[in-house]
């Protein structure tokens, strides 16, 4: 029931044409911007450039690559970003898009932390800023259309459709031509499984990709981690709002029992002494008599 | 292109070279990723640098800008030393056979020439390259291909010296790259298999461009790959409708249909023309001429044009020289040409030695210019550092309709025409070009009925009334063609005004008017494949009878609607397809059938007499392995007029029959040439997908800005080393016509080539760069033109200038 989008990067030959069509669809306005030694531009996501095509020279196996990757929201099937969000601006809807509400969000920012992606970007130009990012045109999706960058692309790097599908169709085509790819399916199941999946012919961790383990990682970055796809959180492969939801099952009622009963063995502690020298001097001691 | 761009889905192998299909035709990788993933194409790049195409390549081989011959020269040895040409189709279909001239001399014998050369008149005489005839005035042939004098061993010793060695050492690519590429490459010269070549201006741009050209048709005529689905010399067109403009005789040295223009030496007459033209046809399909020219008279000239006055021929403007680009800015730089109107194209960005060619248009008297935005040739009366004072020139700017914003036709690369209607409405004073240039007309046409003139009946006997306002329309049923007067005889009945639906329908007396022959056909009603009838190019059938991406009932192709010319070639000398699986025509036992239209006579019998002579528009009906152009009926290696190297092959360093041009020689902005000691880097020049041509358009469309906001070059993580660069820096970039400011972008992808070097007898390292030349002071993103560098010369048979490959220096800003 869920869409998702199929990225082959061994496809891709950043034409930008998805990262232009994205603009004119959602009415989001160029950024002033200059060539920093680079095809790359704008350089980073931000709340006027929802998606962008990293572009990334790398060596690998002794080969020099020049290596594509439409970077935007992952639509985490179990997103970072509603989890932490307290308001519950972020959310997933149904059809399983993760979508933002301004008339919700409070500009917190926990869900810029929380995502291991680094995607949600601010509006830092306003006094009151809002959230932003890909909303996997909801839009367009709920008139029956693929998203606006699928739509544009045309070399056939971007598909769409059922979740279930689009993990069929790659499965296969690692299977059919498995020289020509890195054997392994991105997003399937990395932090719970994303709907947009990932093929490439490089390692994914060159292309700035969190990499994956087993182990689970407590928590996915300090506030002070750097905001661009450079060393990424190691992630396991259960869902990121699983990190924060064993917090928030256990740790809160062990915080809060806790807590009461430290509060409440040092009011029994506090009462017995004061009882205790009440019997010593035959008066009651009350804090009024107490002077600082 | 030979074929066509949905076509490239059928090919086994892709090898694009000069070209950059990724990033300048980037729908065109849907059909090479759909090779790729149904039949395990590869696709093989051949680049100086490695671009956004090379990024996705199987393969891919680096090489110096102008050493293209060597290269191609280098897989066409690898091919024939290793026979792994195809035999059958070699004999059958080409010239492989023919014995040549028992003088005939190449430059293996001659040190780099061909015989024949005259050195006071930089041409060549080409008695010694004529065939050795028989008694009926036929090529004499030896089909075992062993004559020594035949094509076929003349090609072999010609190519001898381009070694795998020679090709390290004069391209720069490491032999064992270059051999990878060439073993892959060379599997298509197997029966059944097909390789396409891609090539665009960094093959044509050169003042050996016609040869690079020529050296591709070679490779693939010798693996058999050409009239064959997925096969081909592809072209790819720089412009949505460069293909209809020349298509339309846009080019000073044709008509349309690529009839030859008149000159004055040659064709003072129409008998003179028709007889010269007739006779250099020889059995190919060009003999039919007369039928050509005469239905294109009656087209402009209409019933003025009778027998009587030859059909108003007197008429034509007779051509007395080289006409091309660099010709025409020289004579305006002199006072000859003293007003130029320019529809949509913009000089001051897009021409060679661009310095140069601003300064000239401030020579000229007046300007008239169609254009959608003031570019910098609109305004260059007002450029920066120009001084409007100073400047005499009168300009007209005529706000212009884009391609949207007008109904009409575009041909693509592959010879499609479809027809598309007004989809956005015009700002308030723009209008189509067709309604500019009637008014014009009508002004003009009142003038001189009013006041006379030097010569006024070729305006003013002009056919000419497409309606008012002017509809495409009817401009496109005289390109299509029709009947001037009732017909009734034996090859046809029709009536006054009727469409023509062939050109087997053209004639010399009169009764038929066409302003393309090609084309004839082209606007014809037909069924769109569900029962609809349209003028065949607003068909929009997706039936694909077959399956090979055909569709013919999409739009309309010329000729006739064939899809891949040459399709003869398709099948074998018994008319059985090659590749079973990708069956395109074949004989029947009476006829040729199939899913294209077949390029050969349809009852022609392949077991018959001319049952093989494939190439229908050739004088011998096969391809020309040996074809005389003017630096050679082969091409041959020469470097570049700048150039970092001696020529490793001969002794004759540039292409022997290039014009050198000497105006203003040594002053600050004159024609002048730079060497290895003032300027030691390799340039060229590029486009990047998300500009296009001069820059109007898309240097002022934010969206587009955003992604590539400046000029740049790119250069090697050594050069950059070498000077002091870092990444984003602004860099100096100078040649020996001017200087310009940069972004450095450097890269890995651009390496430092090692190229022989005859005096140390050893390799020694030259750099290169590469730059977009979209750049321009005018518009929303600017920056300097890279065509401030490139050289004023150009090839030696079109005189396209040799803007991809030059030398410059370069510095920190």
């Amino acid at each position: 029931m869920t869409k998702a989008i199929l990225i082959d990067t061994t496809r891709c030959t950043a034409c930008h044409g998805c990262q232009v069509a994205c603009k004119q669809w959602n009415d989001l306005p160029a950024e002033e911007t200059h060539n920093e030694g680079s095809y790359q531009n704008p350089i980073r996501l931000s709340a006027q450039t929802w998606t962008l095509v990293q572009m990334r020279e790398v060596e690998y196996q002794g080969k020099l690559y020049w290596s594509f990757l439409k970077r935007q929201c992952m639509q985490c099937l179990h997103p970072a970003c509603v989890s932490a969000c307290p308001v519950g601006a972020m959310h997933r809807t149904p059809e399983g898009i993760v979508v933002y509400d301004d008339s919700r969000c409070i500009g917190c920012r926990y869900c810029m932390t929380a995502c291991p992606f680094r995607i949600p970007r601010f509006e830092w130009d306003k006094p009151l800023g809002y959230i932003r990012k890909c909303h996997f045109c909801y839009d367009r999706q709920a008139e029956g259309l693929p998203p606006a960058c699928v739509k544009t692309c045309p070399s056939g790097a971007l598909q769409f459709g059922e979740r279930e599908e689009m993990i069929a169709t790659a499965e296969a085509r690692l299977k059919a031509q498995p020289s020509r790819y890195y054997p392994h399916l991105y997003g399937k199941e990395e932090g719970g499984g994303t709907s947009v999946l990932i093929l490439s012919a490089l390692p994914f961790d060159l292309l700035g990709l969190p990499t994956l383990t087993s182990e689970p990682v407590a928590v996915p970055q300090s506030a002070l981690a750097p905001f661009e796809y450079l060393g990424q959180p190691t992630l396991g492969t259960e869902p990121v709002t699983q990190l924060n939801d064993e917090l928030a099952h256990v740790g809160t009622p062990a915080i809060a029992l806790g807590v009461t009963a430290i509060l409440a063995g040092m009011q029994w502690y506090g009462r017995r002494r004061a009882r205790l020298a009440q019997e010593a001097t035959g008066h009651a001691h009350t804090t009024k008599e107490r002077k600082p | 292109m030979t074929n066509h761009w949905v076509d490239l889905k059928n090919s086994d192998c892709v090898l694009a070279i000069g070209c950059n299909p990724a990033e300048n035709h980037p729908a065109s990788m849907a059909w090479i990723n759909r090779a790729r993933d149904e039949r395990g194409a590869k696709l093989l790049v051949v680049d100086p640098r490695l671009t956004r195409t090379a990024a996705v390549a199987d393969l891919y081989a680096p090489l110096r800008p102008g050493t293209d011959i060597a290269f191609v020269g280098g897989l066409i040895h690898y091919i024939l030393e290793n026979n792994l040409f195809h035999r059958e189709y070699l004999v059958h279909y080409t010239n492989a056979s023919f014995l040549v001239h028992p003088d005939f001399k190449g430059p293996a014998d001659l040190d780099g020439y061909f015989s024949g050369y005259d050195p006071a008149k930089r041409a060549y005489d080409r008695t010694t390259w004529a065939y050795q005839l028989d008694e009926q005035g036929n090529p004499k042939a030896d089909p075992t291909l062993e004559s020594p004098q035949c094509v076929f061993q003349i090609l072999k010793r010609h190519y001898a010296r381009y070694t795998p060695e020679m090709v390290e050492r004069v391209c720069g690519t490491p032999r064992d790259q270059f051999l990878a590429l060439a073993a892959e490459y060379a599997k298509t010269g197997q029966p059944g298999k097909a390789g396409a070549v891609l090539y665009a201006m960094g093959q044509t741009q050169h003042t050996v461009g016609s040869q690079n050209v020529r050296v591709l048709a070679i490779l693939q005529l010798l693996l058999g790959n050409i009239g064959l689905p997925g096969g081909g010399v592809n072209a790819l067109r720089g412009e949505s409708n460069v293909q209809g403009s020349t298509d339309m005789g846009l080019l000073y040295h044709t008509l349309t249909s690529y009839l030859a223009t008149p000159t004055a030496a040659a064709h003072p007459s129409l008998k003179a023309y028709l007889e010269r033209q007739v006779k250099a046809a020889g059995k190919g399909y060009s003999k039919n001429t007369p039928n050509f020219l005469i239905s294109l008279l009656k087209a402009y000239w209409g019933d003025a044009a009778t027998e009587a006055n030859d059909y108003c021929y007197d008429y034509l403007p007779k051509v007395s020289g080289d006409c091309s680009w660099i010709s025409l800015f020289h004579a305006i730089e002199a006072g000859t040409i003293q007003g130029l109107w320019l529809i949509g194209q913009n000089p001051a960005v897009s021409g060679p030695n661009s310095r140069f060619e601003r300064q000239a248009l401030g020579k000229l008297k007046w300007m008239v210019i169609h254009e959608l935005f003031e570019t910098e040739t609109a305004a260059f009366w007002k450029a920066p550092g120009v001084d409007p004072a100073t400047v005499q020139t009168e300009v007209f700017l005529l706000p212009a309709a884009d391609a949207l914003e007008k109904a009409g036709s575009i041909v693509t690369s592959g010879r499609l025409i479809q027809w598309r209607p007004q989809v956005a409405a015009r700002p308030e004073l723009a209008q189509e070009d067709i309604w500019i240039l009637d008014r014009i007309y009508r002004a003009l046409k009142k003038r001189y009925q009013a006041e006379g003139g030097a010569l006024p009946e070729p305006i003013v006997q002009l056919a000419w009334d497409y309606g008012d306002p002017p509809a495409a329309t009817a401009v496109a049923k005289e390109i299509n063609g029709f009947y001037t007067r009732d017909v009734k005889d034996a090859s046809a009945t029709a009536a006054k005004g009727d469409l023509l639906s062939t050109f087997a329908q053209l004639r010399a007396d009169g009764s038929t008017a066409c302003g393309a022959w090609v084309y004839a056909g082209y606007y014809y009603p037909r069924d769109d494949g569900t029962g609809v009838i349209l003028p065949s190019c607003m068909r929009r059938g997706t039936k694909d009878p077959g399956g090979l991406g055909i569709y013919p009932y999409w739009g309309w192709v010329w000729p006739a609607n064939r899809r891949i010319i040459y399709n003869r070639c398709s099948a074998d000398s018994q008319g059985r397809p090659w590749a079973k699986d990708k069956a395109l025509i074949w004989w029947d036992g009476s006829k040729w059938t199939g899913y294209d239209v077949p390029d050969f006579g349809v009852t022609t019998d392949p077991a018959k007499p001319g049952g093989d002579d494939a190439f229908i528009m050739h004088p011998d009906l096969k391809a020309a392995l040996f074809s005389g152009l003017n630096e050679g009926p082969l091409p041959e290696h020469y470097e570049p007029v700048e150039s970092p190297a001696r020529n490793l092959l001969s002794g004759v360093q540039s292409n022997p029959v290039v014009k050198l041009w000497d105006a203003a020689r040594g002053q600050p902005i004159g024609d002048n040439l730079g060497d290895l000691s003032q300027f030691p880097i390799v340039a060229t020049t590029f486009r990047v997908t998300e500009h296009w041509q001069a820059g109007a358009m898309s240097r002022n469309l934010p969206w587009l800005v955003e992604v590539q906001p400046e000029m740049f070059v790119e250069m090697s993580p050594e050069l950059a080393r070498e000077k002091g660069i870092a990444s984003g820096q602004t860099v100096i970039v100078r040649s020996a016509r001017g200087e310009i400011r940069a972004v450095a972008v450097i890269t890995r992808r651009y390496r430092t080539l090692r190229l022989w070097d005859a005096a140390s007898n050893g390799f020694r390292e030259v750099h290169q760069v590469g730059m977009p030349w979209h750049f321009g002071w005018a518009g929303l993103a600017t920056g300097a033109s890279a065509n401030d560098l490139t050289p004023h010369v150009g090839d030696g048979n079109t005189m396209i200038p040799e803007y991809k490959a030059f030398l410059v220096d370069i510095r920190r800003a």
